[in-house]
């Protein structure tokens, strides 16, 4: 996901986390798992913590709990301000706050760093015990079923008895079905937008690149680096080429054109940046590696693509099937990472295993990151598949 | 409004308590949310619009935007109890092939549609010598989707030709409401079908 999808906010700078329908400030949390937990894949980790926030308060039934679930790129941080001077609220702050789409008066929102991330949640980057140094390349395989088992520990710990939706878009998408799946006694609503149940070839290439730029790197080292360090200019490259994948033709159009770049005062070489476009992406590839560490690139574009619920299950219909929540699928006409037909084919077999599933699709031309738009359709639909009081079961 | 009330109380008079109903062309659910209420269905309705999908979604009614035949492809034989064809059959590009399909993924088909032979269309197009307008279709050729003026004859043919079973029919008079036993393409203003394969 991309960081700059969302408007610029319109008051002015010192009192923007004070407006009206914004969570204000917030401070992230961390939850410590002192106990062993043992992946998918089998290895086992002797704890983990992950860093989450919450915003709202949990009700006296503990059954308002709305979960929401960052992409590739995201973290924990998906609305208000953790401080006056900070340039940009949370990822999703446009959808969640008090009277949003996502009513923090009515509703307890956790969002979490996800497992194997690099957030402030135990990841590769984490300081392995056994050696003091960075797991690096030693962390075990992540896939987005442990990511969601970890995240339900976190619920409990929170004594959340009953989520009343888990929302997401692109992989937070995965995680959202991933929980109704893992879950199905505790998930009431899933809402999943710009996903898929499996990565078509194309998505699995692009990740490749992404991965291959950051393994060529001479610093990634195998994955053995110190913190801090590590393959900047892999990772900025790998950075650049997914966030092509996130926007679309029509977007980068309207937003770059062939607008050019003036000229430095000193000589110009013929490949120094030209075209306003490639400043832009040097300087998203440049402000990712300042934030994003590169193994958890490679593991988290790992549990991506190797998630399949087809695989996991025999078939989609088979891999619902303990699905219990009513479940809303958004596709985006531009997108093309997870394009509509792939979350299409998300709520029809939710439809055929004979669950209560629906879909909708928006006309937008801002590509896959079009989940993070600002659009007042998109609000009454998110604003009207939450608010109604929780539906008997069929 | 009124004429709304008295085919959604047709319609689900032949709708089994506890079934698995897809409305074609569900709009804003209205037809479903009402069934759900009092039938207790498992419900389903697909629309082409969003702002249709949002209003289903608000009041629980599941809704798939799109195209649908291709929803129905995806579903195994019987896979619903019944379909329901209500006042949309007419605005359909292919309607031998969504009806076909529908008597595929569903045991039995609901079909409501406005009788275009009924007398006053006749005369309206006889005397005036313009497209039909009236309170049911309002708006002007230019402006208007197009749409098939499909009568209770070319219906009733339409099945035989098919081996389409008509296990009930409902011919209603002008005001949608008295039943209309007598001449009814001349006669009646709306029909209701209740269709199953032979």
């Amino acid at each position: 996901m991309t960081d700059d999808v969302e408007a610029a906010p319109s008051a002015p700078a010192a009192a923007r986390h004070l407006a009206p329908g914004d969570v204000g400030l917030v401070a992230p949390r961390d939850f410590v798992h002192a106990e062993p937990f043992t992946f998918r894949g089998g290895q086992v980790l002797p704890g983990f913590s992950l860093r989450y926030e919450t915003y709202g308060e949990l009700n006296a039934a503990r059954d308002n709990a709305i979960v929401v679930c960052h992409a590739l790129s995201g973290d924990h941080h998906c609305a208000g301000w953790h401080s006056p001077a900070d340039r940009k609220p949370g990822w999703w702050n446009n959808l969640i706050g008090p009277g949003k789409a996502v009513d923090t008066r009515r509703f307890f929102v956790v969002c979490a760093n996800v497992l194997g991330g690099c957030q402030g949640s135990t990841g590769p980057s984490s300081l392995n015990p056994a050696t003091g140094r960075p797991y690096g390349a030693a962390f075990p395989p992540v896939t987005i079923p442990d990511m969601v088992r970890a995240q339900r520990r976190l619920l409990d710990h929170l004594g959340v008895a009953a989520v009343h939706a888990v929302i997401g878009g692109s992989m937070g998408g995965m995680l959202a079905l991933q929980f109704a799946i893992e879950y199905p006694r505790l998930v009431r609503r899933v809402l999943a937008m710009a996903t898929t149940g499996r990565e078509s070839a194309q998505a699995i290439a692009f990740n490749e690149v992404g991965r291959q730029a950051i393994m060529q790197d001479p610093a990634w080292n195998r994955g053995d680096y110190a913190l801090g360090e590590g393959p900047r200019v892999g990772l900025a490259i790998a950075r650049m080429m997914a966030h092509i994948t996130y926007l679309s033709d029509a977007s980068m159009d309207r937003k770059f054109g062939r607008r050019k770049r003036r000229a430095a005062d000193t000589e110009p070489s013929a490949f120094d940046v030209q075209f306003e476009v490639e400043g832009y992406l040097r300087h998203q590839g440049q402000s990712f590696i300042n934030r994003f560490d590169a193994n958890t690139y490679l593991y988290i574009t790992r549990a991506l693509d190797q998630f399949d619920l087809e695989e996991a299950a025999g078939s989609v219909e088979a891999a619902f099937a303990p699905v219990e929540a009513e479940t809303l699928i958004v596709g985006f006409t531009s997108d093309w990472l997870f394009p509509p037909e792939q979350n299409r084919a998300l709520a029809l077999a939710l439809l055929r295993a004979g669950k209560r599933a629906s879909y909708a699709e928006l006309a937008t031309d801002l590509g896959h990151d079009s989940f993070l738009l600002e659009s007042e359709e998109l609000y009454a639909l998110v604003r009207g598949f939450l608010d109604r009081p929780a539906a008997s079961a069929v | 409004m009124e004429k709304r009330t008295v085919d959604m109380q047709i319609i689900g008079d032949w709708v089994e308590p506890g079934t698995r109903v897809l409305d074609l062309g569900c709009g804003q659910g209205d037809l479903l949310a009402y069934l759900m209420q009092t039938k207790g269905v498992a419900a389903v309705g697909v629309d082409l619009e969003f702002s249709r999908i949002t209003a289903c979604v608000r009041r629980g009614v599941s809704a798939y935007q799109g195209d649908m035949t291709t929803l129905m492809r995806v579903f195994p034989e019987r896979h619903f109890d019944r379909v329901i064809c209500s006042r949309t059959v007419q605005e359909l590009a292919e309607p031998k092939a969504v009806i076909l399909e529908a008597l595929r993924v569903g045991r039995a088909l609901t079909v409501g549609f406005v009788n275009h032979g009924f007398w006053r269309n006749r005369v309206a197009m006889l005397l005036r010598g313009r497209k039909v307008r009236n309170e049911v279709y309002t708006t002007a050729w230019f402006e208007s989707r197009p749409a098939n003026p499909v009568t209770i004859a070319d219906f009733e043919d339409f099945c035989a030709a098919h081996g389409i079973r008509v296990a009930r029919r409902v011919h209603l008079a002008g005001n949608w409401r008295d039943p209309c036993p007598l001449l009814p393409n001349l006669l009646a203003g709306y029909a209701l079908y209740d269709l199953t394969r032979a």
